[in-house]
């Protein structure tokens, strides 16, 4: 009864006519950038950032949602009808919704991701909607050390499953959080690698480096090696999937979601570790495995539903614990932060109107989702046929946009830009920039609080063994840790790390 | 000498060894009372550990040469737009955003994969005017003026 009456007091807020266009706004741009391949959620969350400003806290965090959620529905439809991912959430869905598509299977497909992802999202909706508070209630007894152990475990998960060298990526984690640190010290405003530029005095913005290092550095390696796109130029028709399809998806989708949502809620998982996890789980636990790969219905509809449920399970670490899991939850908590609130445990009791409007939106959102990608279909094929010269002229342009709009100077640009070289020579040398970006959000946070856990236990290092929850927390991260050393364990890393590569 | 992966690992090695500086002389403190540079001096330490490992593994198991990154790409194109990002951020300020993005989308449209004069024009000039009119008129963000007044 508690939950029905904040889910409606949610409603009322979600079904503000602004609301409600915000929500159509960011549903809308998210699955234009997941239709357009080399621009992300990510990118156009950074982009948007600034825009929030103008309207209401609720509005514009409603849309950041909406953005990101949408993205996962627009992916499957590049991969689908062109075999190239316009998200990393989608890469699997190329596998066998292509081989549909060349088999005159087109709609069925769509029709089956955009379904499944609804289906998906809602559930993980009311998934959200039962565990979120249950958790706030438990992470108020939270203290800067669980804080801090709980941040190391996220951290060491994102490099654990990140591809290729797990050393490297946690080198990356490193930087990541050092170059967190810029700045004035939040406990004794000392200045630290600021080098005399006022600039660098309250940090460098989390806006030029994701610009950066996913944006410019994007366009760069396309530019490098241009893609030929073919485009399955057939009319597609018959969206809605039959009897047969339905049967053969219905477990895909059930087990997708389920797996999906948790994934989502561990730090440093999500949904394109869920999208794969899901293939792998409907591949073995089918009776013709071989048909995968070969246009199988359920190899698109078990990962659409978890990518699009661990979408949904992701806004639990934020809201409950004010821990982004992820690089576009960290950018949530920055459209949190812009608007003067504190994602966290007492969100829901200092802000349950926004707390509960958030969550109803994506309700609403799905739907409207539903509507964008079925009988709408046809623009968004349209879409593909821009050409990609005329289209990265154009994101460099928002980017630039968006990196000065955000904080009004010229310096944060030239940010972006030694962000955008170095993400592209990170990639030449297999370095992945997740680790690192989630490390800068998580830097700050991750210092205050080890600083304020010794400071409390009066240097005592066993303070973070003795509580349960830090101790498991460091227990796994360590466990995690070694895991690469022991080979059976290391070989079938490197098998993930290769299929995800393909 | 030519390995990547060696040269990389190098890089971040001296990074590190900066860090740990860093951490130094922002004052590392004591257990129970950290410094400014406590956790800097001990990720210093960490980063080291890791960018060793990178380096001793390079020197083992060998890796792709600097050369073969960039063989057989447009690497050409790649630093056409670097320098005109960095000519685009240099000029802004002076010439403000109207005249610093319409060179710089003409000759991102016209100078990398060239794009026809009939398509690149009317987006080299309307992306940047509808970008500017959305943001300095109806979302009131400013953008720079430039030393003629517009933009």
């Amino acid at each position: 009864v508690d939950i029905l009456g904040s889910v409606m007091q949610g409603l009322g807020v979600a079904l503000l006519p602004m609301n409600l266009l915000y929500c159509f706004i960011g549903v809308f741009i998210g699955t234009l950038v997941g239709v357009l391949p080399g621009i992300g959620p990510v990118t156009a969350m950074s982009l948007l950032l600034p825009v929030t400003l103008s309207g209401t806290p609720e509005a514009g965090i409603i849309m950041m949602a909406g953005i990101y959620y949408g993205s996962m529905y627009g992916g499957s439809t590049t991969s689908i009808l062109v075999n190239i991912p316009g998200e990393a959430t989608s890469v699997v869905t190329c596998l066998d919704g292509h081989q549909m598509a060349l088999q005159g299977r087109a709609g069925p497909a769509l029709g089956m991701a955009a379904m499944a992802s609804f289906i998906a999202g809602t559930i993980a909706v009311v998934g959200l909607m039962l565990v979120a508070p249950a958790l706030a209630r438990f992470a108020v007894a939270f203290g800067p050390a669980e804080y801090f152990s709980l941040m190391v475990l996220g951290l060491v998960i994102l490099t654990f499953l990140t591809q290729g060298s797990m050393l490297k990526s946690l080198l990356m984690a490193c930087v990541g959080t050092v170059i967190g640190l810029i700045g004035l010290d939040s406990i004794n405003a000392q200045a630290r690698l600021t080098f005399g530029r006022m600039e660098l005095y309250d940090g460098i913005g989390l806006i030029p480096v994701v610009m950066g290092l996913f944006g410019v550095a994007e366009v760069l390696s396309n530019i490098e090696r241009p893609v030929m796109r073919s485009i399955v130029s057939q009319k597609i028709r018959n969206l809605l999937p039959t009897r047969a399809d339905w049967k053969a998806s219905a477990g895909p989708i059930g087990r997708g979601t389920v797996l999906g949502f948790f994934l989502g809620i561990i730090p440093g998982g999500g949904a394109v570790i869920a999208s794969f996890a899901s293939y792998a789980l409907e591949k073995r636990v089918s009776k013709t495995p071989e048909r995968f790969g070969k246009g199988a219905i359920e190899g698109v509809a078990g990962p659409e539903a978890a990518n699009n449920s661990a979408a949904g399970g992701a806004f639990i670490p934020l809201l409950t614990l004010g821990i982004p899991p992820n690089v576009v939850m960290a950018l949530l908590l920055g459209a949190f932060i812009i608007h003067g609130l504190q994602p966290g445990p007492l969100l829901m009791t200092q802000n349950p109107g926004l707390f509960w409007g958030v969550i109803a939106s994506m309700y609403i959102g799905n739907a409207m989702l539903l509507v964008l990608n079925l009988p709408l279909i046809g623009i968004w094929v349209q879409l593909l046929r821009l050409p990609y010269n005329v289209l990265f002229p154009l994101i460099l342009l928002f980017s630039i946009v968006g990196v000065y709009a955000s904080g009004n100077n010229v310096f944060d640009v030239g940010v972006m830009m030694a962000f955008g070289v170095l993400g592209y020579l990170m990639r030449k040398v297999g370095y992945e920039a997740a680790p690192l970006v989630l490390a800068f959000v998580l830097g700050p946070m991750l210092e205050n609080n080890l600083r304020k856990a010794l400071i409390l236990s009066q240097g005592q290092l066993t303070t973070f063994v003795e509580r349960p929850i830090s101790a498991a927390c460091l227990a796994l991260a360590a466990a995690l840790l070694l895991a690469p050393v022991i080979p059976a364990l290391r070989r079938r890393r490197e098998r993930v790390a290769a299929a995800q590569q393909l | 000498l030519k390995n990547a992966e060696l040269w990389g690992a190098l890089g971040w090695l001296a990074f590190s060894v900066f860090v740990v500086f860093a951490g130094r002389h922002h004052g590392i403190g004591a257990v129970n009372d950290p410094g400014s540079g406590f956790l800097l001096f001990w990720l210093g330490l960490l980063m080291c550990g890791f960018s060793a490992a990178l380096v001793a593994a390079a020197l083992r198991g060998g890796g792709p040469t600097l050369a073969s990154l960039w063989a057989g790409t447009r690497w050409g194109k790649v630093i056409v737009i670097i320098a005109s990002l960095c000519a685009f951020a240099a000029l802004l300020n002076t010439l403000g955003f109207l005249l610093a993005s319409i060179p710089l989308l003409l000759v991102l449209l016209r100078g990398i994969d060239p794009v026809r004069w009939p398509v690149a024009l009317p987006v080299g000039i309307g992306a940047p005017l509808a970008v500017w009119w959305l943001l300095k008129k109806l979302l009131l963000i400013q953008l720079p003026a430039g030393v003629l007044g517009f933009g």
